[in-house]
Parts: C-alpha cells; sequence; structure tokens
C-alpha cells in the first residue's frame, strides 16, 4: 500500500484553461484597487497570519462606521455552540426605533473562513437599518484553520439562536428573522440556514447569499477561468477550503454545514437571494446552487452580473453595473421583509 | 419503448413548483378566471384574431416618440416585411442606438402592436431608435420562415441605419419569449453568416429549447402563464411532428440546440424563477460564460413567465426593468460614437 498523500487536496486540471469572461470595463479600476488593498499579499497556507493582520488595517471600527449614520450599536457577548467558547457579537439599531417589532438580520463577515472580524459585516447592518429599520446582528466566529469547518457555521447558528431566543429584549420580529453575507459570509449564511432546515427552527424569513462560498472542489469552469485572474482566484481559494477542511477536503467526508454545495436536498429551505458577478470563480456554483433550489420547488433569486468581479460593489461602488446590483438587492430586501399578511 | 421525440412526463406534474410571487396572484387569478379559448391548432386563427393591442398612433400618443409604418424586403424569395420605426420626436445631432424587436407568442399567435408599449417606452428612456417587426407564423409558415424574416430585417435595419437616423454600431436584437428565441437565432445566424455587428442580445424569458426536458418545464404543466402544453403546441407547430422535440433540432429554430456558443454579442438574460423557460434560460447564460462570453442573467424570484407584462404594477416588475435599462446602458455606453 502506498503512504497517505500529504499533499492537500487539488482539483483535476483542465487543459486548456477556459478562456475567462472579461470584466465590465468601468470595474477595471475598482479591481485594480481591490488586488492593491485587500490582496496585496497572496493568500496561501504561510501568509494567513499575515493576511489577518492586513485586513485588520483595512476594516474601518465601529465607531468610525457608524459616524453620522442612523443608527446605535453595542457590543455583547452571547453563548456559543454547548462546549464552545461564547461568542462576541455587534448589534445595529436604527437611531429612532417605533415600538413595532424590526426585521432582524444576522450579519456574517466573509474572508475565506480564515480572514476577518465581524466588522467587515456591519456596513451592510448599517445600510439596512437606514433604510428598512431592522436591527442587525454582526457575529464574530472562529476562523479556520485553528478552528475547522464547521466550526464558523456552529457559532453562526448560535448566534441566529440567541437572536431568535431574545427576540423580545431585541425588538425583534421573530417572523422576519435574514441570515446574510458575502463570499466566506455567504457560505456561512446557506450553511446557517441548512441547519435552521435541519435542527427545526429557528424559521427564517430569507438568506441572502453574496458571491457565496459554497463547494470546496474548486472544480467549475469559473473557478478554472479565474486562476490567478482577478479578485479571490482559485489559488486563494484552495487556501481557504485547505484551512477549513485539511485532509477531508475533496473527499465525500465533506458534509453540507462544511460546504453548502455538498448538501443533496436543498428543499425547504428559505428564500434565497443568490448574487454573484459573471467574472468571479464563484459564479458556476452560485448559479448551480440557485438551480438546485428551484428544482426543489424553492424558492430563489439569481442575479449574475455581466464582467462583475468578486465583491465588484465594493470597490467600484459608482460603476453602472455596481448601482444596479444595488437596487435589485434593495428590491429583494423590499419583498423579503413584507409583513405576512 | 423510449423515443427521443417525446417529451419525458408530458401531462404528469409531480415535482413542486417554484410559487409565484405573492404580489402575482391577483393577475395570475385573474387571468386564470377569463379562460378564452383553449390553445390548440384549430383555435390559433380566433386566439390571433381575439387578442386586440393599440396601434402605432395609440401607442405613442401623447409621448414625445413618433412611429412611421415601413414594408421592408423579406429574406429571398419570400413576402415583403411590415415593421413599425418609433424614433425619439427631437432631432439627435448623433445617430442612436437601434432595437429592433421581435415580438412574443409562441411563434404561432401574436403580432407586434403587442409590444409597441415596450418599444416606446425603451426608445423614450434610451433615446433609442426602435423597430419593431412583423414576422410570419407557423405552422402555415414553418421553420425557418419567422426566423429568416427576422433575419433579414435586422440585416435591412443595419443597411439602412443611417436612414434611420441610428448607428450601425449599437444595433440590439430583443424580445421576450419566442421573440427573445428569435433575437438569440438571429445573433447566431449573424455571427455564422458573418451578417451585421449586433452589440448586444437582450433575450426576455426567452423560448429556446424545444425540447421540454428540463425540470422548469415540468414544473408548470398546468399552472402560470406560458404553460407546458402551449409550448408543446407552439414547437410542433414550428418544426413539424418530426422535429418538435428532438435533439437533432436546428440551432436557428431552437438556439438551445447551438453547440458553439462563443463570439456571440453581449447577453442579457432574464427569466422569472417560476416559469418554464428557467432553466433552460440559466443553462444558455452558463454556456455563454463557459466559451468566455459575456452575459448577465437575472432570475427574479416567483417570477410568471412574462410578469412584467401581466403585472407592471408590482415590485418584481419594476426591479427587472430596471435591470434591463441598467444593461442597455452598459452596452450602448460602451459603444457610444
Amino acid at each position: 500500500m502506498s503512504e497517505p498523500s500529504l499533499a492537500p487536496y487539488r482539483a483535476f486540471e483542465p487543459d486548456p484553461r477556459p478562456v475567462p469572461v472579461p470584466y465590465d470595463p468601468q470595474l477595471e479600476p475598482g479591481l485594480g484597487s481591490f488586488l492593491d488593498l485587500v490582496e496585496r499579499v497572496p493568500l496561501r497556507a504561510h501568509t494567513i497570519v499575515e493576511n489577518r493582520a492586513h485586513f485588520r488595517t483595512v476594516i474601518p471600527d465601529m465607531a468610525s462606521q457608524a459616524e453620522g449614520r442612523g443608527v446605535v450599536w453595542e457590543d455583547r457577548v452571547v453563548a456559543g455552540p454547548a462546549g464552545s467558547p461564547d461568542l462576541e457579537v455587534t448589534i445595529v439599531r436604527p437611531a429612532s426605533v417605533s415600538g413595532a417589532r424590526r426585521p432582524g438580520i444576522l450579519g456574517i463577515h466573509g474572508g475565506g473562513y480564515v480572514l476577518g472580524t465581524r466588522f467587515f459585516a456591519t456596513g451592510d447592518l448599517i445600510e439596512l437599518a437606514e433604510r428598512h429599520g431592522t436591527i442587525g446582528v454582526a457575529v464574530e466566529y472562529r476562523l479556520a484553520p485553528e478552528h475547522p469547518a464547521p466550526a464558523a457555521a456552529e457559532d453562526c447558528y448560535a448566534a441566529l439562536a440567541w437572536m431568535a431566543g431574545h427576540a423580545d429584549g431585541l425588538g425583534i420580529d421573530p417572523a422576519r428573522l435574514v441570515v446574510m453575507g458575502a463570499s466566506a459570509g455567504g457560505g456561512l449564511s446557506a450553511a446557517v440556514a441548512l441547519m435552521a432546515r435541519d435542527r427545526g427552527g429557528p424559521a427564517l424569513a430569507g438568506q441572502f447569499l453574496g458571491c457565496p462560498m459554497i463547494d470546496d472542489r474548486n472544480d467549475t469552469v469559473s473557478s478554472w477561468q479565474y486562476d490567478g485572474i482577478g479578485a479571490w482566484d482559485r489559488n486563494n481559494n484552495d487556501a481557504g477550503w485547505d484551512a477549513c477542511l485539511g485532509a477531508a477536503r475533496g473527499t465525500d467526508a465533506v458534509s453540507a454545514y462544511q460546504a453548502p454545495s455538498r448538501a443533496t436536498d436543498l428543499s425547504g429551505l428559505a428564500p434565497a437571494f443568490i448574487e454573484v458577478g459573471s467574472a468571479e470563480v464563484f459564479r458556476d456554483e452560485a448559479v448551480d446552487y440557485a438551480g438546485r433550489i428551484w428544482r426543489t420547488g424553492g424558492r430563489a433569486e439569481l442575479h449574475v452580473w455581466s464582467g462583475g468581479y468578486h465583491g465588484f460593489g465594493g470597490f467600484s461602488p459608482d460603476a453602472i453595473v455596481s448601482r444596479a446590483a444595488i437596487e435589485a438587492r434593495e428590491s429583494w430586501w423590499r419583498r423579503v421583509l413584507r409583513e405576512q399578511g | 419503448m423510449s423515443d427521443q421525440n417525446t417529451p419525458t412526463a408530458q401531462g404528469a406534474p409531480g415535482i413542486a413548483p417554484v410559487p409565484f410571487d405573492p404580489e402575482l396572484l391577483p393577475e395570475l387569478e385573474a387571468i386564470a378566471a377569463e379562460a378564452g379559448p383553449a390553445l390548440t391548432e384549430e383555435n390559433l386563427p380566433s386566439i390571433r384574431v381575439a387578442a386586440s393591442f393599440p396601434d402605432a398612433a395609440t401607442a405613442t400618443a401623447g409621448r414625445p416618440v413618433t412611429a412611421e409604418e415601413l414594408s421592408i424586403p423579406g429574406p429571398d424569395g419570400a413576402p415583403d416585411l411590415e415593421v413599425t420605426v418609433f424614433r425619439p420626436s427631437a432631432q439627435s445631432p448623433t445617430p442612436l442606438p437601434i432595437l429592433v424587436n421581435f415580438h412574443g407568442g409562441g411563434m404561432i399567435v401574436g403580432h407586434r402592436s403587442w409590444e409597441h408599449s415596450r418599444i416606446v417606452d425603451l426608445v423614450e428612456r434610451h433615446g433609442a431608435v426602435g423597430v419593431n417587426v412583423e414576422y410570419r407564423l407557423a405552422p402555415e409558415h414553418p421553420f425557418p420562415a419567422g426566423v429568416e424574416d427576422n433575419y433579414a430585417a435586422t440585416c435591412w435595419v443595419a443597411e439602412h441605419a443611417e436612414e434611420l437616423g441610428g448607428d450601425p454600431a449599437r444595433v440590439i436584437v430583443m424580445g421576450g419569449s419566442a421573440g427573445g428565441g428569435f433575437a438569440a437565432a438571429v445573433a447566431l445566424m449573424s455571427r455564422d453568416r458573418g451578417g451585421p455587428a449586433i452589440a448586444g442580445q437582450l433575450l426576455l424569458c426567452p423560448m429556446i429549447d424545444n425540447t421540454n426536458s428540463s425540470v422548469s418545464s415540468r414544473q408548470y404543466d398546468g399552472i402560470g402563464t406560458w404553460q407546458r402544453d402551449a409550448n408543446l403546441l407552439a414547437w410542433r407547430c414550428v418544426l413539424g411532428p418530426e422535429l418538435a422535440y428532438s435533439a437533432d433540432a436546428p440551432a436557428y429554430a431552437a438556439p438551445s440546440r447551438a453547440e458553439d456558443l462563443s463570439g456571440l454579442p453581449p447577453a442579457f438574460i432574464e427569466a422569472g424563477a417560476a416559469e418554464m423557460f428557467r432553466d433552460e434560460n440559466t443553462e444558455y447564460a452558463g454556456r455563454i460564460w463557459a466559451t468566455g462570453g459575456e452575459a448577465e442573467l437575472h432570475v427574479w424570484s416567483g417570477g410568471c413567465h412574462g410578469f412584467d407584462i401581466y403585472a407592471p404594477d408590482t415590485e418584481l416588475a419594476r426591479a427587472a426593468l430596471a435591470s434591463r435599462d441598467s444593461w442597455l446602458r452598459r452596452v450602448l455606453g460602451r459603444s457610444r460614437p
């Protein structure tokens, strides 16, 4: 018998590599800024610590994020999953709260499951509080590789359970709880939605999956189109999934809570909003996930923006495509937050 | 016995459909209650006559848009084509983009007047020239009559762009449902035949897959707008009994049959999540991207086929229109003279 391989999982390489979809020309300056500011050091197993330190300098603290905005915020510590440490959360509320119960949003930050803090998710919660009067909770979940998957998803689920269990005190309408996140935060949101279904609650009114990172196999056409190209290219993606899953990566041992694309049953989930760029690694896995939800009779909305790089809205906010993406999101929020009659 | 020309699961729903958006339900109920003559081949003449829509003068009344009826050459050996040309009333110092529209109706019913108001809106919002094309319908005129008419019209428009006040570098082909299928086919034909340069293809819930084999084609069997039976009838009328649902059907009839989707103009593809064409539309976008081509895809949650036409005053329809407008601004802005 041969020795077990110590080499990490890698998908079979197509030859030739598929031609990438070009970027929207209006997005190219923003992509340059993204690469200069966020991905100064390529993410690899040995650069995770360095990238974390850098990431922290990129994200403004809560006081600066909230300054001049129509919100109030507070930090709290809440119970983690059974047998695991407590969780730090930041609660973001509209500054003027009426007596009415507000929708509650669990905001889950991105960063490839290995980077970032909850303050990478609070920007969206501030926007939503201002525009829709929502009460947001950003959760500090455990990162890989120190805490392999599904530790992060369990932390996020625990935060959701805390929100539902404390809805009265928080002023949240428990019938309008939504999970949201982008990139790894989108993957964790999808995982939390699966857990909420399988564990009989909390009931979710929606799951917002921005360019979600959900498939550890990294073997779609789009994952090969962005090999060494663009924001969060396939090599970064390999580094993130290696950290999450170690030797189990790419095997049948990977569970749906670790990588939601692995779920064999996508029926009975909360209505999904799935958004992705056509010019990024996650395009095909996002489209596949939406398609599999629909084929079960489930509700999902899918937007694939032409020429969009990973996270294009954040670094190219004034491009026409970015403004349209915000409009489409806003429309979904209006629909999903409608009070049920 | 399995026959590739027999669509699976005909008349046998059993796959839970994606539910409709709640805001669409009153309109869907009203449509179901109207229940005109069943869509059968025998009823096509009466259905065609029964649906009447405003003519061009009515569609432009009170709008800063003019309308002109033209007769242009059809394909070689075929009759001339009637088209309606819409233009902004104000003279433009620069050539305008041109939208060439093919109406919906399953390739078996419909008239360009059905979509005059959609085109007038776009002409007004985008400062474009709109050309709304009348093509021949099946089964009287089966494939390739309709698509050759639409290709001939597109060639004529490109050649006469300047007379129309338009910019030949910014010709967009567009349509909804059958019209979206025609627009996709015209884009393929123009690529393959070295025809006019097309700046974009705007495909609204396009009818492109004759096999009726997707999950969504079975989810809307007996429910919704444009149901499975109608689609089966339409493809049989267009392709005849032999090729109706066959994987060997020609690509210019059913663009999903095209083996190569590379080198096409940028595509905008929109569908409802709660309609037959959802899966074929999503697949078409995916196959364009896989070649490195440009496509934008929007699948609106709970949208029925043609939701923006049936229920324009809804959150869903307004959002879908905003996305279309955004794409048109992007694709037209890139090649502005």
